[in-house]
């Protein structure tokens, strides 16, 4: 199986004087689906800006699909973005465009012919479930829909990668379990799926890899199901026995059986 | 880079300007003022120019030959003068021309008792290409043997022509000054819309855009603006002109151009000013967000 994402000993210290992450190293295969989990401030969001190029390391390597980040040239900072695609966790959709609209700007930001966004747009809304919905504003919108439509926008460009930050955050539970189902089911098309989240009923709910991140460093990362509550719960005192707690069983790997 | 997303981003630049419509008629403003005076003096040069020629035409300057010249040697003196740079014409005067010239104009009386003895010399009357270079053709001409000595050429000429390199000179720094005036309102406008629009930015940036693909919609908005104050620009210096310069005649009579030889001039020139302006602001504006990422770009 192919690397996609490789932290090699990264780590970052901002100009504050914050160490976001700790000489930490992690490898993503080519169609995972990883949960990554941690308390506020445990370096998760640096851990993302990382891959996306806001953010660069102070140290170390950072290699995602084949390209090293961390030397990356500005100017190819454009093309390995659309290499990615990225759900927020308040959406972050244009109020005065439609759902399609919202949908195509992704594609007409990077310079796609007109012909080939109308016929990918509605495709993607489609897949969604969104196609009824295609002249809507976000505003007429619930908040399950609006995340459905910002995750057909980072799909629309047929990213290799996706990668939620709190996609469930704003959202009611019911809706936050349609989403990661959702993106299961992108998953199991060969896409490589990254979802940070608080919400462990969700990653107890799906088999998948989790990855814990504290104090910016990876404490654990297991393909187990976590089965206990109060992993979030944890203060930064209380992570040392999140280790323990994890069970160490088969490796639950759909994501990697099916991906490509 | 592509060109098929060009049609987008440049329609999304001409809703820019509506958008924000407020501050683009500002900027709208602000740049036909600029146009109008800078283009007010160099069609004021321009008149002032035409006028110098014609009273230049009409005061030819004398070139004066030594009284012993055969005329033999006048007609290569005058080849001499000919030669000189910045003469264009050199028509040979001779003294019984000019003897006939005087009696007509004091009366015969006068010269009566000189019937066989002519005082006056021969002569020669040229024109110069461009007066200001008068006092260094003159001291070429000087320079050539069997030349007694010039005349000196009109005041009013030598006035005007100072004139006009004071109005040029105003008028570079007119250019200079409200070019930079011009830039920093149309910069502060486009930022502006940058900021209502720095979420969509953002997100153009999350989602790959390069920066040229960011920067076109605000380039286009400057060039918009620019167009607008061009086109206003031209129809604006059409009625000013044609009433200042019907103002000026019934005062002083000049020969005016008329606009209609130099509003194709104009308008080409206001074109190029105004679309230059206004892509160099949107220019600027932009690179300092092209520098941000995320979340920077909104403030967050």
């Amino acid at each position: 199986m192919d690397k996609i994402i490789e932290f090699r000993n990264v780590s970052k210290t901002y100009p504050s004087g914050t160490n976001a992450l700790n000489n930490t190293s992690i490898t993503i295969e080519k169609g995972e689906f990883v949960f990554i989990v941690g308390a506020s401030g445990a370096g998760k969001s640096t851990f993302l800006k990382m891959i996306m190029h806001e953010e660069t390391p102070s140290r170390g390597t950072i290699i995602v699909n084949g390209q090293n980040v961390s030397t990356m040239k500005r100017r190819k900072v454009p093309y390995l973005r659309r290499s990615m695609g990225i759900v927020f966790q308040d959406f972050r959709l244009i109020n005065k465009m439609t759902v399609y609209d919202n949908v195509a700007f992704a594609m007409r930001a990077i310079g796609t012919r007109p012909s080939a966004v109308k016929s990918r747009v509605p495709y993607i809304l489609d897949l969604v479930g969104l196609t009824h919905k295609a002249k809507s504003y976000p505003s007429e919108l619930s908040g399950g829909e609006q995340q459905r439509v910002s995750l057909a926008r980072a799909l629309v460009n047929n990213p290799a990668i996706i990668i939620a930050d709190e996609p469930t955050g704003n959202i009611d539970p019911e809706m936050s379990f349609e989403i990661i189902e959702l993106l299961s089911k992108i998953n199991e098309q060969g896409t490589t799926i990254l979802v940070v989240t608080h919400e462990h009923d969700l990653v107890r709910h799906f088999n998948k890899r989790v990855v814990v991140i504290d104090k910016g460093k990876v404490v654990s990362d297991t393909k187990n199901i976590i089965d206990e509550d109060d992993e979030i719960e944890y203060t930064d005192e209380d992570f040392s026995f999140i280790n323990d707690e994890f069970q160490e069983s088969e490796q639950s790997g759909e994501a990697l059986e099916e991906g490509e | 880079m592509r060109l098929s997303g060009f049609g987008y981003l440049i329609k999304e630049g001409i809703k820019n300007v509506w958008n924000n419509r407020l501050m683009s008629v500002a900027s709208v403003c602000v740049l036909i003022s600029c146009l109008v005076l800078t283009g007010s003096a160099v069609l004021f040069s321009m008149n002032v120019a035409n006028i110098v020629e014609s009273v230049g035409g009409k005061n030819e300057t004398t070139v004066y030959l030594d009284d012993n010249v055969s005329n033999v040697e006048a007609v290569y003196i005058g080849r001499d003068i000919e030669k000189v740079e910045n003469v264009t014409e050199a028509k040979f005067y001779s003294k019984e021309e000019a003897f006939e010239r005087y009696k007509d104009k004091l009366g015969k009386e006068v010269f009566e008792n000189m019937k066989n003895e002519n005082p006056l010399p021969d002569a020669y009357k040229i024109t110069m290409e461009d007066l200001s270079k008068y006092d260094s053709t003159v001291k070429e001409i000087t320079a050539i043997k069997g030349v007694n000595k010039v005349s000196s050429h009109s005041e009013t000429a030598k006035k005007l022509t100072s004139i006009n390199d004071l109005v040029r000179i105003l008028s570079v720094a007119i250019v200079f000054v409200l070019g930079i005036i011009s830039l920093f309102i149309i910069s502060n406008t486009i930022r502006a819309t940058m900021h209502t629009r720095r979420f969509e930015i953002s997100i153009m940036k999350s989602v790959g855009a390069t920066n040229a693909f960011v920067r076109i919609p605000f380039i286009v908005e400057g060039i918009v603006i620019g167009l607008i104050a061009a086109i206003l620009s031209t129809v604006a210096m059409l009625f000013l002109y044609d009433g200042i310069v019907e103002i000026i005649v019934h005062i002083i009579r000049f020969p005016a151009i008329p606009f209609s030889k130099v509003a194709w001039y104009t308008a080409g020139i206001f074109t190029l000013a105004g679309v230059l302006v206004g892509a160099l602001s949107g220019f600027i504006s932009i690179r300092k967000y092209l520098k941000k990422e995320g979340n920077e770009i909104l403030g967050w």
